[in-house]
């Protein structure tokens, strides 16, 4: 705020600095040439206005305006009808590997995210990340100017600034100059990192992650040699074993693994594989097991020696009771097989994993090896810490950092941000303000993503292509263009640097090849080959480090929906309850049960932490099935320099990294924070069973239909049959569900549902069309967790209906129960009605109040207003759509997908016409585990689910 | 002449004051006289004294609190409240109720006591008619605070419009809008009617000739002719023949707007009557509570007796013990019925988090009116206002217990929430209070506290009787 005053605080003044005609200039020439001509005061402020009001619309305002007369389009430009949607492929970066993304525009604006069918780790499925990535492309907070020492600059002063740095790389090869960027897999960036490096010899760059796979790779380069890449092949898996694993959650390829995982999960279509998971605190990976072990890392580490000893050989060591089960399933099953071991594992465990994997014989079958996907740093032996050390010496006198946060993310002991006050030249190049910005020489606006010309590789190495969806909404600046600057003055183009890259690949054809992987997404057979490279001899006997000795070790955790802090801003990412303990706006320290019991501490009590001398308060959460021998801190809260989404909510905890981790000391404060919760009754255990209905395997083989047994058909007194063409129903799989939300946030997304804030959710005002209950069955140390998304069950017999007085809630002929907002006056009869509490009502102008761009909400659906009741609707703008096809091709609509259908990874959801022969939902909902949640309450719903089954022989004692 | 100077006039000392168990419904030296000329003093008066003043200045503060928290309401939406998820319904529901039976009490008493021909309503029934329009309009308010968008609240009339839409007719919701509609309506003229012909007294009375416009204008011309006595009496015995049902019919209606719903706690087939039964308490309550102050202060000992206390008191026990079979049978049919949830929620109302309110409701609706079975208590004014306080908040927590916990405890435990009301929900309880205790106030400085032309009937008959 501040230089902007400054900036404005006299027009004359401004008119006559040459820097600031040189923005305009570049910006609105004709107005720079009419502002540097003098002229008196009033026709001065006349066009300041002018081209405030141009540089302020931002969204409207595109790269340069034209000369002489605007024009209006007399035809449209090709491919756009009016009130139709376009697609346009992407790809979204999660920790540098790629997911295909289609983009769903309106009349040239981004509405929606939807996955890329053709791309092999999206498969048409998103992550909510991907999802939410829509806000951060609106974020109205994004840097627009480029500062030096927080002042604004033009850009032409930055180039000339570059050129400097360009003369003094010349002169000293690139000795003392690093670049300090996250994880990549983009083809042209490692060219153009190449291309540096030939003409700079000494130039230095480090890929480096907040949360990292560094262990990951040094684990992989330990046992084999060599920097490969592990790629998972769940399908063929019959016994997994999953260690502290991310493997459903975060780990490269996700939403495929999720997806391969999931497709084996239901008995009634396929022959179920199983998962053991072992892990210290619940993630979504042990959530879904078939059998869950708590282990803290000391136990963990006896784990993994003992399952070392009895599959590598060697001195049998005693490990706990229940191993015994799993190493001989996992022996049992050689060659179908797999362990995976979780990336906050040391390399030398991974090494270890590794030669077990090879063992079991899974190798190309359940798992490949290929070559390495990740861009390397420039040299090995360049790490975070190395990089500080030679800044704090003096050796880096020129820093560039692009995309990433280093201030706020690097480990709290490195105390980054005073060894880059040593740097004589930083340069930040960052979407938004952040802590690395405030604390940068140069800051300028990066574009987002989705407005320049990029590239992505999948966790297989396929690659993608990522096309311009916009031009820049801020004048951001391309990466590829300031590395560019580095070599010459006049770098080439983006795209033409892109389409350099892969033109080998595409082969003759090179221009059809490219609209082709442009309208695709993926470049064809760009996967990386198979390695087969073998295992070292002495990885088998690799020697695990030991785990530390005390009693209780304090593990972070990057938060799943913000992960190093990037998405703070993202307000659909901060409300979003997190998957096990249902809080969102916060971070509070997990603890386990019996911890918690022992230092008599509740959900929300705040208490001190103490690491290695340094404090800091943070409330508590209690977490069912957490080991006793760790507290968990989610990393990515408590930003100090974000929008208003994330500034200051929750804790930093990486201030607490890097440090030594002996005991860390908690001390109750007597403080107590709310907790901004969506589940907020104690935890109940034992009665999510009869709502979210599960089973043990050996049950099902012996009666497939013993949890729908009990649901005898009740009479009704109206028998409504619905008149349409079509009956409109949906099945949820809840062996599939494992509770990572991406439905909530595409149906956020896709219905414009608004984000009420942390006050509102703390009031139980949350508008969520669709969300995902989590129940929790057996004891509070160790509990079975059952996820179930609830949505709108569109009745037959809707208790809805009948209670409003003004009829505001009908059902239509397909049998779809419609709510009518306009008719709509509020007495929110309905939601007392409704047995499943799926209607939302606008107590506030929810809608009015978000901070979000008009042109971000799709045009397809309602925004509605205040004292409105609103719930889900079946994705209908989608049945419509369709309706309107069929009709013009005179057919029966179909093919509707939802947008949590679409979403969701593992095929959860199932919609469809209920009436159509053969039917996916129909033949779903005819299956033997298909169940109608709260059936004795006869509303008849066109919502069935189908019963959780685990890969277990006993059944559980509080089964119902 | 102030206040108190009738009552001095006719020998009534201090101690004569306090009811007696074998007080007559009247005292026999009241002639219509001096019965006429103490009714009709105090609303002649040019001067009141402080107490009415204060209280009055103290009530219509409440209600500049109302307006205020009605404006801010409208302005900023129903989100000013308490109100949230699952728990969509909360004060505004309560208070209607709660004020809504608290009206019903002047009704029964007019009315059905009238068509029974009971001699002892009379003193009485001008006093818990007045209640009751307060009461009703107080409650009249909340339907309308408590919608999303209460600009549209028409919408619930079955009116032609350019949408060709009519309003839901299965709706409760819209039974409750026509109930409470008429039940409104009615009160008001069931209590203008009734006041007929003693607004022409007082216009007879009065000396000021504004008075006497005033009261003139009121009286719709009323001049006590043979005809007009007759046609008058054929009028007023068939609105209180309509009275009659209609505070059953309502009361019942407002219980169907929970038993209509399937929502837990509230689907009961035993609603209607209990909400009937639990109406007659707090209306019995209501009565009690300020027909004792305004005896006293206006000096009406000789007119409300302590027979009019006795069969108050019983009244009020056998509408706790109404109540009592509720609550028991609401136990009972929980326990006997095949619904986990419904137990679950009776479990947690004896014993969960917000146990005491609903043990305050046994504690002040039934255990307390217990004290009525000695007539020494029925007697007792300290006691009896003590009671009567007891069953109207006790009353106010059972409808607390119905709207708030019920919601809060729904079907699929991943739904169950909280409620906690804000400083606005309790701004418009008391703005309600102070709105009532206003209307009370002004009517009872305006318009003759006791019926007169039927105490008159009462001692004459005396009078016949003695003879």
């Amino acid at each position: 705020m501040s230089q902007v005053k400054k900036q404005w605080r006299s027009l004359e003044e401004l008119t006559q600095d040459a820097d600031f005609l040189s923005r305009v200039e570049q910006e609105f020439p004709l107005l720079g040439a009419a502002l540097a001509a003098p002229r008196d005061r009033r026709q001065a402020l006349a066009l300041m206005a002018a081209s405030l009001a141009l540089a302020g619309a931002g969204l409207g305002g595109c790269d340069g305006a034209p000369e002489g007369d605007l024009i209006p389009a007399v035809r449209m430009p090709p491919g756009i009808v009016p009130g139709m949607p376009d697609y346009y492929s992407s790809a979204h970066i999660e920790g540098g590997y790629a997911a295909g993304t289609v983009i769903k525009h309106f009349m040239g604006r981004p509405i929606k995210v939807e996955g890329n069918p053709f791309h092999p780790a999206s498969l048409g499925a998103t992550s909510p990340i991907a999802q939410a990535e829509l806000l951060n492309f609106y974020d109205p907070r994004r840097s627009w100017g480029v500062t030096q020492a927080n002042l604004p600059r033009s850009r032409s002063a930055l180039e000339q600034a570059l050129g400097e740095q360009r003369d003094k790389l010349a002169a000293t090869g690139g000795a003392g100059f690093v670049i300090l960027t996250g994880a990549s897999t983009s083809s042209t960036l490692a060219a153009q990192l190449g291309a540096l490096r030939r003409s700079y010899p000494q130039i230095r760059w480090l890929h480096w992650e907040p949360i990292g796979r560094d262990n990951v790779d040094k684990g992989i380069a330990l046992a084999y040699g060599a920097r490969l890449e592990l790629k998972p092949q769940i399908q063929n898996a019959d016994v997994i074993l999953a260690i502290d694993s991310d493997l459903l959650s975060a780990a490269p390829g996700h939403l495929r693994i999720a997806r391969e995982f999931a497709a084996r999960r239901n008995p009634t279509r396929a022959k179920m594989n199983r998962l053991y998971a072992i892990e210290a605190t619940p993630s979504l990976t042990g959530a879904v097991a078939d059998e869950r072990f708590i282990a803290g890392p000391r136990e963990t580490h006896r784990v993994l020696l003992a399952l070392a000893a009895a599959l590598l050989g060697g001195a049998s060591v005693e490990g706990p009771p229940w191993l015994d089960r799993v190493i001989s399933d996992l022996k049992a099953n050689r060659g179908r097989a797999f362990i995976h071991l979780g990336p906050d594992h040391a390399p030398e465990a991974h090494a270890l994993v590794l030669a077990m994997n090879e063992t079991l014989g899974g190798r190309g079958a359940v798992y490949t090896l290929l070559d390495a996907v990740t861009h390397a740093s420039s040299d090995d032996s360049l790490s975070l810490a190395t990089l500080v050390a030679d800044m704090r010496a003096g050796r880096v006198n020129a820093l560039l950092i692009i995309d990433s946060n280093p201030v706020y993310a690097a480990p709290g002991a490195l105390n980054f941000v005073e060894a880059l006050g040593r740097v004589d030249f930083t340069l930040c190049l960052s979407a938004t303000p952040n802590e690395t910005t405030a604390a940068s020489l140069w800051v300028a606006p990066m574009v987002h993503p989705w407005e320049g010309w990029s590239d992505g590789r999948a966790f297989d190495g396929t690659a993608s292509l990522m096309q311009p969806q916009a031009l820049p909404l801020y004048q951001g600046v391309e990466p590829y263009h300031l590395l560019g600057l580095l070599l010459r003055p006049d770098p080439p183009k983006n795209l033409d640097l892109v389409r350099q890259t892969w033109k080998d690949q595409l082969g003759a054809t090179v221009d059809d090849a490219w609209i082709n992987a442009l309208a695709q997404g993926v470049i064809p057979n760009s996967a990386s080959p198979a390695s087969n490279r073998p295992l070292r001899d002495d990885a088998a006997r690799t020697r695990l480090p030991e785990p530390s000795s005390a009693a209780t070790v304090l593990l972070f955790r990057p938060d799943p929906y913000l992960l190093d802090g990037r998405y703070a801003d993202n307000p659909w990412l901060q409300e979003l309850p997190r998957p096990l303990s249902k809080i969102s706006w916060g971070n509070p320290l997990l603890i386990s049960p019996a911890r918690a019991r022992e230092l008599s501490l509740t959900n929300g009590d705040v208490v001190r932490i103490t690491v290695d001398g340094v404090r800091m308060t943070t409330p508590i959460a209690i977490a069912p099935g957490q080991s006793d021998d760790c507290f968990v801190a989610l990393l990515g809260f408590g930003r100090r320099r974000a929008g208003p989404a994330g500034q200051n909510v929750g804790v930093d905890f990486f201030e607490l990294t890097g440090r030594s981790c002996g005991a860390p000391d908690i001390q109750k404060t007597g403080a107590t924070e709310e907790l901004a919760s969506t589940q907020r009754h104690a935890t109940m255990f034992d009665e999510g069973g009869v709502y979210a209905r599960s089973g043990a395997l050996s049950q099902f083989l012996a009666d497939p239909e013993f949890l729908r047994r009990s649901d005898e058909p009740l009479p009704s007194f109206y028998e409504w049959k619905p008149e349409g063409p079509a009956a409109w129903g949906m099945s949820i799989d809840l062996n599939a569900c494992i509770g990572c939300n991406a439905c909530v946030v595409a149906c956020q997304a896709e219905n414009n549902i608004p984000v009420v804030g942390k006050t509102e959710m703390l009031r139980e005002r949350e508008m969520y069309w669709l969300r995902i209950d989590r129940y929790y069955d057996g004891p509070p140390e160790s509990p079975r967790v059952n996820f179930q998304p609830v949505l709108c069950m569109h009745c037959e017999e809707a208790p809805c209906e009948p209670v409003c007085p003004v009829g505001a809630t009908m059902h239509d002929a397909e049998g779809l129960n419609v709510m009518v907002y306009n008719r709509c006056i509020g007495t929110r009869f309905c939601s007392n009605n409704c047995p499943y509490k799926v209607r939302r009502f606008n107590y506030f102008d929810f809608a009015d109040e978000e901070r979000r761009a008009i042109q971000s909400r799709n045009p397809e659906v309602t925004v509605r207003a205040r004292g409105v009741m609103e719930k889900c609707t079946f994705c209908l703008q989608r049945i419509a759509a369709a309706r309107i096809v069929a009709d013009r091709e005179g057919e029966k609509a179909s093919a509707v997908v939802t947008a949590c259908e679409a979403a969701c990874p593992t095929r959860a959801f199932t919609f469809g016409d209920l009436a159509a022969k053969g039917s996916e939902v129909a033949a779903r909902r005819a299956g033997p585990l298909s169940y109608a949640l709260l059936a004795e309450q006869n509303t008849r719903p066109r919502v069935t689910y189908e019963a959780h089954i685990f890969n277990v022989d006993k059944p559980k004692e509080t089964q119902k | 002449m102030t206040l108190f100077q009738a009552r001095s006039a006719l020998g009534v000392s201090a101690d004569d004051r306090r009811p007696r168990a074998n007080d007559p419904i009247v005292a026999p030296e009241q002639t219509i006289s001096t019965m006429t000329a103490m009714i009709c003093a105090p609303p002649l008066r040019e001067k009141w004294p402080l107490w009415w003043k204060l209280s009055l200045a103290a009530a219509l503060l409440l209600v500049v609190i109302l307006v205020i928290a009605i404006v801010w309401l409208f302005y900023a939406g129903v989100g000013v409240w308490g109100i949230a998820w699952p728990v969509v319904w909360g004060f505004a529901i309560i208070n209607y109720v709660w004020w809504i039976a608290i009206a019903s009490g002047g009704t029964f008493i007019s009315a059905l006591f009238y068509l029974a021909e009971v001699e002892w309503r009379n003193a009485l029934n001008r006093i818990a008619e007045t209640i009751t329009i307060f009461a009703a309009a107080c409650a009249a308010i909340y339907p309308v605070l408590h919608l999303g968008r209460p600009w549209l609240f028409y919408w619930l009339f079955p009116y032609p419009n350019v949408m060709t839409v009519w309003p839901q007719f299965r709706s409760p919701l819209l039974w409750d809008f026509v109930a409470i509609l008429t039940y409104v309506v009615s009160s008001i003229l069931f209590w203008y009617f009734g006041l007929v012909p003693d607004l022409a007294t007082m216009r007879d009375k009065a000396d000021a000739p504004h008075k006497r416009r005033f009261y003139g204008v009121l009286a719709l011309g009323f001049r006590g002719s043979e005809n007009a006595w007759r046609y008058y009496r054929v009028g007023y015995g068939l609105l209180a023949a309509l009275m009659a049902p209609l505070v059953i019919s309502v009361h019942s209606i407002v219980g169907l707007d929970f038993a209509g719903a399937a929502t837990v706690g509230w689907h009961s087939t035993q609603f209607p009557p209990f909400f009937v039964f639990g109406a007659l308490l707090s209306g019995f309550a209501a009565v009690m509570l300020l027909a004792i102050p305004v005896r006293r202060l206006l000096g009406l000992e000789a007119f409300i007796t302590g027979r009019h206390f006795d069969i108050l008191g019983k009244l009020l026990l056998t509408s706790s013990l109404c109540v009592g079979y509720a609550y028991l049978m609401e136990a009972f049919t929980t326990f006997y019925g095949p619904d986990p949830a419904e137990k679950r929620l009776f479990i947690n109302k004896i014993a969960g988090e917000l146990s005491p309110i609903y043990w305050a409701t046994i504690l002040f609706n039934v255990l307390t009116p217990q004290l009525m079975w000695w007539r020494r208590v029925r007697l007792n004014e300290i006691l009896v206002v003590l009671i009567s306080l007891a069953v109207i908040a006790g009353m106010w927590c059972e409808r607390y217990v119905i709207v708030v916990m019920s919601l809060r405890r729904t079907h699929l435990p991943s739904a169950w929430g909280g409620y906690t009301p804000t400083i606005w929900d309790w701004l418009t309880l008391f703005g309600t209070v102070g709105l009532f205790i206003a209307g009370l106030l002004i009517a009872i400085r305006l318009l003759p506290a006791v019926s007169m032309f039927e105490m008159r009937e009462v001692i004459l008959r005396n009078a016949r009787r003695d003879r």
